[in-house]
């Protein structure tokens, strides 16, 4: 008696093989023993044979399960054992039951014939329990009921009752407790709610409060049995796993706690039932805190029945799809599931909750360590390796697998770097919870890494490492995550800023789409002007590319120097810019204007830009592509690549402009009809209008060319520039810190690291957008107002450069003094007067034109300076030094007429 | 590879403006001074092949034709330091040696009897270059061979590659009232020089002795500049008028893009310059201890006396066109320097901010008036400088920014008046006509002389015409004066 219940400890040290075989053996003396002990048993001596000769056939059988067993699954030796032995545990008394119910079947045998069979294996759960389900003991016939309790004396009630209860606290039916009737054992959701016992009536009223109380550990020990089974699951993840399987090792001591308080009462003559209730308090007090932590994890499972609330957060198709073609079975989607993270964060809001409890701290704080050492797992080889290896999708990282690298060059959205790896929100354990982006961002960062090959150490064994935590409460659990995300951080910062030298690359971009040594690109202009003046369907692209392979390779110019010079493609876009563009600010809303230059790329023949695709030129058409290589085409991804095209386009068309307008005034400067003045001294009227006219149009291309320059110099030097330079400093300033923790980390420790990253890789990522996008927006392109306006201005400029010519042959019929064929002719010294009012008003629809446009274009910058984009206003300035002078109100041709 | 340009010395001037202009393109690209590329000069980024080619053993030679008739100024530069890297059969001097004597007529009509061979030599460049740009003539107007010859070949150029650019320039004589001149018939040579620079050049750039030696007695301390001092700042500014085109950047990469935003009207195609600070180790004593900004350097880029001609602008002259070449710190965003990279980023986004603000200045306080009826065009270009003119590679610092500014000013009519004005004193005594009418242009008679007055006298016209609002709708009284210029162009050369 004094023997006080067996601690914990001792038995799990104790050699589970022997022990468990020694139970067995013992069993059936005890069972054996337990039946001659009841002196007013009816059929003793018959039950004994037939007990023997059960047995013994049992006996046989576990031995044979035992060895299918380890041939399975030799791998988990320690769960394997431990399920063994606490189906061993269970066995017990089902046998004894069997007995029991042998012994009545021999007497009733039609209707009453309880027999235990071993189920096949199934492969969801191969540790949960295979033993058939014993008939409920109401449907036992009333012959072999026991006598009624009230025929039974005070000592031999409690007798009964103890001997009932050691029974029932193992989960089965009594003589006297017995499930209430509502009870269905093959209802997964009442045994996971646990059995509820009812004591027969005329029990002793001090007896029967007595063992009411302890009736409450039965049912949840018995709950628990289910809970660690169902647990046990595949579908229900490793943390659940690792959770059933800590709750088997306790329930594995309740277990024994019973069979040496079974002893007890078989041994020990004076054993009360008092005794048995004190020796159950301080276990029962455990059993009660599992039962309530596994109800809430089923609760969160929705494995209760709560139906009413229709779930539909359904995962994305990708998982099921996923998951369909590795071949295992989905959760169904719009169940809830509880598991992984959500898991360990209901254990530490337990564990917060019972902060004033010392015992169910200590119990769910062993629970906690032992569940999270999968998770643990998981995340060190996310942020040591960057791997996602999630089989039952409890990491709270998502790994999107149909995402590949390989799509980037198409990836108009970021897709691969936003989209392949997500958080899900709701498996963040609480203790990450502060560093999940952190972690997030480590994992994806080495992710990268490791596809490049950057890094040596990727068989390190994490799991063994004393390096690295494997339990949550491991003090080091935060530095080892900012220590990972920092060297991740290094690792990727090194690998795209040295190894794969992004600077010199966006430099080169710079060079390619920005032109801020434009002389080669001058000199292709040149050589394929011919294939540029064509529509843009019917240039030969190819022709193109060696063009402007040759013009790369000419010594001297700034791409000679380029290693990066075989990376440029020539590409002929099929919509002109200003369309292009239009479509592009005119999508609204959805997720910024990411997904709409998709669209608008992809999109081509669309309705709105119908008319201008036809007859865009070459010129107009032309864009240059870039080869990205992988880590870099992070950074430099499709969605940016595509604002250097649109700023490269806009450029070529300024510089396309102003090209064509000193070509015309080339053709002013040299062609004889524009600097010819005539010499005979009377100066006619038509002469002085002639010269007046070729002012004018002198004046109207110096104010177009102005306008051209001035646009062009403001966005190249007041836009791209500052913005460039001001982006390389950051670039800069990340590689100075950059350099900074891995120095310290050399001396120093690792620690030291996490707070020493200043520049994340997802920061520049961004600078680079912004740094694309402020030039976009200070190049007037995603304003549709500008847009419009300063493409008229442009055509308007553009017409003009290229009626330069025939303006020239206009001028050189009108004017009398050239002409060579006019000379014999007597009409030559008539000039006239119809040709030159033609002239006159040729000009006059420019210079209006020009000077209408212009004026709105300065207005609109006007307004936007002072509303929204204060840069403007630099702008602005420098045009309406273009819009000076000039004749644009001045008196028509009429007035000379 | 594109835009080349070919530069054409001529005379005593114009080819020891030349030799300097060749030592110091040298020095910035860090070519040896036997053509080959000097050790350091590793970075690249520049374009040497506007100015250079390069020879089959890779030595860089200038693309340069080097006329005289008279064989001291070349036979000094071939001996000189630099001598080696010219061509030489690039290089003419006349045979006999006799020069010109200072007669127009007589440089004029030598150039008739060596037009085969040095258009040999031109052609010879021309084909050499896959697109060439333009052409450079070094010459001054008061002389024989530079103002005769180099008449000859404008008129020659322009006949042979009409499509092409001919830029001039032009180092006009002393024509202060007060300045003594040691050739007397230079108004003569001047007048007759400017005719075919008014008729045949795209674009002259205009530099006048007086000028140059007043800025170099400024900035010098010296009473009397050598030929030598006035010749450094001319190549400098000749140096710094060419960066956009051998450091190129996103604009100004070809000259013709430079010179239509500067000539709006092609007449109006003489350009006066301005620079500052002058320094460098040629210009010893040059010591600047103030610091340079941006602000400063356009400011006192549209002083008068920095400018290097002599004008006597009236109330009425004004700007036609300007553009600033703003020279500053090596571009940050240059290869290497990834160590000394803060500082210049700092400094050229200032420059940018300072650029935009010393523009508003110009504007807001009227600093530079402009033409009434056009554009004002003022222009900036943001240039790098050579990182061979650091102090690792020369002994002293260079300014921090430093400025050319290629303007187009109404006022230079004014120096056109004073050498049309002293002509005519001249031309009233019927002075020194003799050693022209001996020779070719001159056979017929003198009516060469009306017609160059004629020419210029339009010009002057043109210029003042400009001056007035009323310039695009033509007033009448403007007709008036400038009515009887002639037209040569069309006509064919007339001159001989």
């Amino acid at each position: 008696m004094s023997a006080a219940p067996p601690s914990r400890t001792a038995s799990v040290v104790e050699p589970r093989r022997t022990s468990a075989a020694l139970r067995q053996k013992n069993r059936p003396t005890s069972a054996s023993v337990d039946r001659e002990n009841r002196p007013d048993s009816k059929a003793s001596a018959t039950r004994k044979g037939a007990t023997t000769t059960t047995e013994t056939r049992t006996e046989r059988r576990v031995v044979e399960e035992r060895l299918i067993r380890r041939t399975r699954s030799p791998l988990k030796p320690t769960e394997a054992s431990n399920a063994r032995k606490s189906r061993d545990a269970t066995e017990k008394p089902q046998k004894a039951e069997k007995v029991r119910s042998d012994g009545g079947a021999a007497q009733q045998p039609m209707t009453w014939s309880p027999q235990a069979t071993l189920l096949p294996p199934t492969s969801s759960a191969p540790l949960a329990s295979r033993m058939s389900m014993p008939p409920l003991s109401q449907h036992a016939p009333t012959s072999i009921d026991p006598p009624p309790l009230s025929n039974l004396g005070l000592d031999g009630q409690e007798r009964a009752v103890i001997e009932d209860l050691l029974f029932v606290c193992m989960g089965f039916e009594g003589q006297y407790i017995r499930y209430v009737e509502s009870y269905n054992p093959l209802d997964e959701q009442l045994r996971l709610t646990g059995p509820s016992f009812r004591i027969a009536h005329g029990l002793d009223p001090s007896l029967r409060d007595l063992a009411g109380g302890m009736l409450k550990t039965a049912t949840h020990y018995a709950a628990l049995e289910i809970f660690v089974e169902v647990m046990g699951r595949e579908e229900c993840g490793t943390v659940n796993h690792a959770l059933g399987a800590a709750m088997r090792k306790l329930l594995k001591d309740y277990v024994i706690l019973i069979a040496q308080l079974e002893h007890q009462s078989l041994t020990n003559t004076g054993f009360t039932l008092h005794q048995l209730n004190l020796h159950l308090k301080p276990t029962g007090h455990m059993i009660t805190q599992l039962y309530s932590l596994a109800q809430e994890v089923l609760k969160e499972n929705s494995m209760l029945g709560d139906h009413e609330e229709d779930v539909d957060q359904s995962d994305d198709f990708e998982n099921i799809l996923e998951s369909l073609r590795e071949g295992r079975d989905t959760a169904i989607p719009g169940k809830k599931s509880c598991k992984g993270g959500s898991v360990l964060r209901l254990v530490t809001r337990r564990l917060h909750a019972s902060a004033g409890d010392p015992a169910a701290t200590q119990l769910l704080t062993s629970l906690l360590r032992e569940s999270s050492k999968p998770y643990m797992r998981m995340l060190n080889e996310w942020l040591h390796h960057g791997n996602v290896q999630d089989p039952h999708s409890e990491f709270f990282i998502k790994e999107q697998k149909s995402i590949r690298r390989e799509g980037l060059q198409q990836d108009y959205t970021d897709e691969y770097w936003e989209k392949r790896y997500t958080i899900r929100p709701e498996l963040v354990p609480p203790q990450l919870e502060g560093v999940k982006d952190r972690v997030l961002l480590a994992g994806k960062y080495l992710n990268v890494v490791r596809e490049c090959g950057g890094i040596t150490d990727m068989n390190r064994d994490l799991s063994n490492s004393g390096e690295v935590p494997h339990t949550f409460d491991d003090p080091r659990f935060l530095e080892n995550v900012s220590s990972a995300y920092a060297f991740a951080n290094r690792s990727l910062m090194t690998l795209l800023l040295t190894t794969h030298t992004l600077p010199a690359r966006l430099r080169s971009l710079k060079h390619y789409f920005f032109l801020d040594r434009s002389d080669f690109f001058t000199y292709f202009l040149e050589l394929s002007s011919s294939e540029l003046r064509k529509p843009a369907k019917n240039v030969n692209a190819g022709k193109l590319q060696s063009l402007l392979d040759i013009v790369l390779r000419q010594p001297g110019s700034v791409a000679a120097e380029d290693p990066f010079k075989e990376d440029v493609k020539v590409t002929m876009s099929d919509t002109g810019l200003t369309g292009w563009l239009m479509r592009v600010v005119n999508v609204q809303g959805m997720d910024a204007d990411a997904s709409s230059l998709s669209i608008a790329y992809t999109g081509g023949g669309s309705t709105t830009g119908g008319k201008e695709e036809k007859d865009i030129s070459g010129y107009e058409a032309l864009t240059l592509d870039y080869a990205v290589p992988f880590p870099l085409s992070l950074i430099i991804s499709r969605n940016t690549l595509t604002r250097y095209q649109l700023l490269f386009r806009y450029l070529l068309s300024l510089r396309h402009l102003e090209a064509q307008l000193t070509q015309s005034w080339t053709e002013h400067t040299k062609a004889a009809a524009w600097i010819s003045k005539n010499r005979s001294k009377a100066k006619t009227d038509s002469q002085r209008k002639i010269e007046n006219w070729k002012r004018r149009a002198w004046c109207l291309r110096a104010r177009m060319l102005c306008f051209v320059q001035q646009l062009l110099y403001f966005c190249t030097s007041e836009v791209i520039e500052p913005n460039w330079t001001g982006f390389m400093a950051r670039l800069e300033h990340s590689a100075a810190a950059d350099d900074a923790p891995s120095d310290a980390a050399d001396g120093g420790e690792a620690q030291l690291g996490g707070a020493k990253v200043k520049r994340t890789v997802d920061e520049l990522m961004q600078d680079h957008v912004d740094f694309l996008a402020t030039c976009l927006k200070e190049c007037m392109l995603t304003n549709s107002k500008l847009l419009r306006i300063n493409s008229k201005v442009m055509s308007t400029c553009s017409m003009f450069a290229n009626y330069t010519s025939s303006l020239s042959r206009y001028l050189a019929s009108a004017d009398p003094d050239l002409a060579p064929s006019n000379e014999g002719s007597t009409a030559s010294s008539k000039p006239d007067p119809a040709k030159l009012d033609k002239l006159f008003s040729i000009l006059q629809q420019y210079e209006d034109h020009f000077s209408r446009h212009l004026k709105i274009l300065l207005d609109a910058l006007n307004y936007l300076a002072a509303t929204e984009t204060v840069v403007f206003l630099g702008l602005c300035a420098r045009l309406s030094m273009a819009n000076e002078g000039g004749p644009g109100g001045g008196p028509g041709p009429g007035a000379y007429g | 590879m594109p835009r080349e340009i070919i530069t054409l010395q001529a005379g005593q001037c114009g080819n020891s403006v030349g030799s300097q202009f060749w030592q110091q393109l040298c020095q910035e690209h860090g070519i040896n001074q036997d053509g080959n590329l000097a050790d350091y000069a590793t970075e690249g980024g520049d374009r040497k092949d506007v100015f250079f080619y390069q020879s089959d053993d890779t030595r860089y030679i200038p693309r340069a034709i080097l006329l005289d008739l008279e064989p001291r100024v070349i036979n000094s530069i071939r001996t000189g330091s630099y001598g080696n890297i010219y061509n030489p059969e690039n290089v003419y001097v006349l045979k006999e040696g006799g020069g010109a004597g200072n007669n127009w007529a007589q440089g004029y009509s030598r150039g008739g009897e060596i037009e085969d061979e040095v258009l040999d030599m031109i052609d010879r460049e021309a084909d050499g270059s896959d697109s060439l740009e333009g052409f450079m003539l070094l010459h001054s107007i008061a002389g024989g061979t530079g103002s005769g010859l180099g008449s000859f070949l404008l008129e020659r150029l322009n006949d042979r590659f009409p499509k092409k650019l001919i830029q001039t320039y032009s180092v006009f004589p002393d024509t202060q009232p007060q300045a003594g001149s040691d050739i007397v018939v230079q108004p003569y040579n001047s007048l007759l020089a400017l005719r075919r620079l008014t008729q045949n050049a795209d674009s002259v750039v205009v530099l006048d002795n007086g000028a140059l030696g007043r800025i170099a007695a400024d900035t010098l301390h010296v009473q009397e500049p050598s030929f030598q001092q006035t010749n450094q700042l001319v190549s400098t500014v000749m140096s710094a008028s060419t960066t956009t085109l051998r450091y190129p950047g996103y604009m100004h990469n070809d000259m013709v893009g430079i010179m239509a935003s500067l000539i709006p009207t092609p007449r109006c195609h003489f350009l006066q310059t301005s620079y500052t600070p002058f320094t460098g180790e040629s210009v010893e004593s040059a010591k600047l201890v103030r610091k340079t900004t941006v602000l400063d350097v356009m400011r006192r880029l549209l002083q008068p006396k920095n400018q290097m001609v002599s004008t006597k602008p009236s109330k009425s002259s004004c700007y036609i066109s300007i553009l600033n070449i703003i020279q500053g710190e090596a571009d940050p965003t240059d290869v290497g320097h990834a160590t000394a990279f803060h500082n210049p980023i700092q400094s050229m986004m200032t420059d940018c901010l300072q650029v935009h603000k010393s523009l508003l200045r110009i504007r807001e306080r009227d600093m530079a008036s402009f033409i009434p009826w056009g554009p004002a065009s003022i222009q900036v270009a943001l240039t790098r400088t050579s990182p061979y003119l650091q102090p690792p590679y020369t002994t002293r610092p260079p300014p921090r920014v430093s400025g050319l500014m290629l303007a187009n000013h109404t006022g230079i009519a004014t120096l056109f008046k004073r050498i049309v004005a002293q002509y005519d004193r001249l031309r009233k005594r019927n002075a020194f006509l003799e050693q022209y009418k001996r020779e070719e242009p001159f056979r017929d008679g003198l009516g060469e002389f009306d017609e160059a007055r004629e020419v210029a006298m339009d010009l002057i016209g043109e210029y003042e015409d400009a001056e007035r609002a009323d310039y695009l709708t033509g007033g009448a009284a403007a007709e008036e004066s400038a009515n009887s210029g002639a037209d040569a162009r069309t006509d064919g050369v007339t001159g001989r």
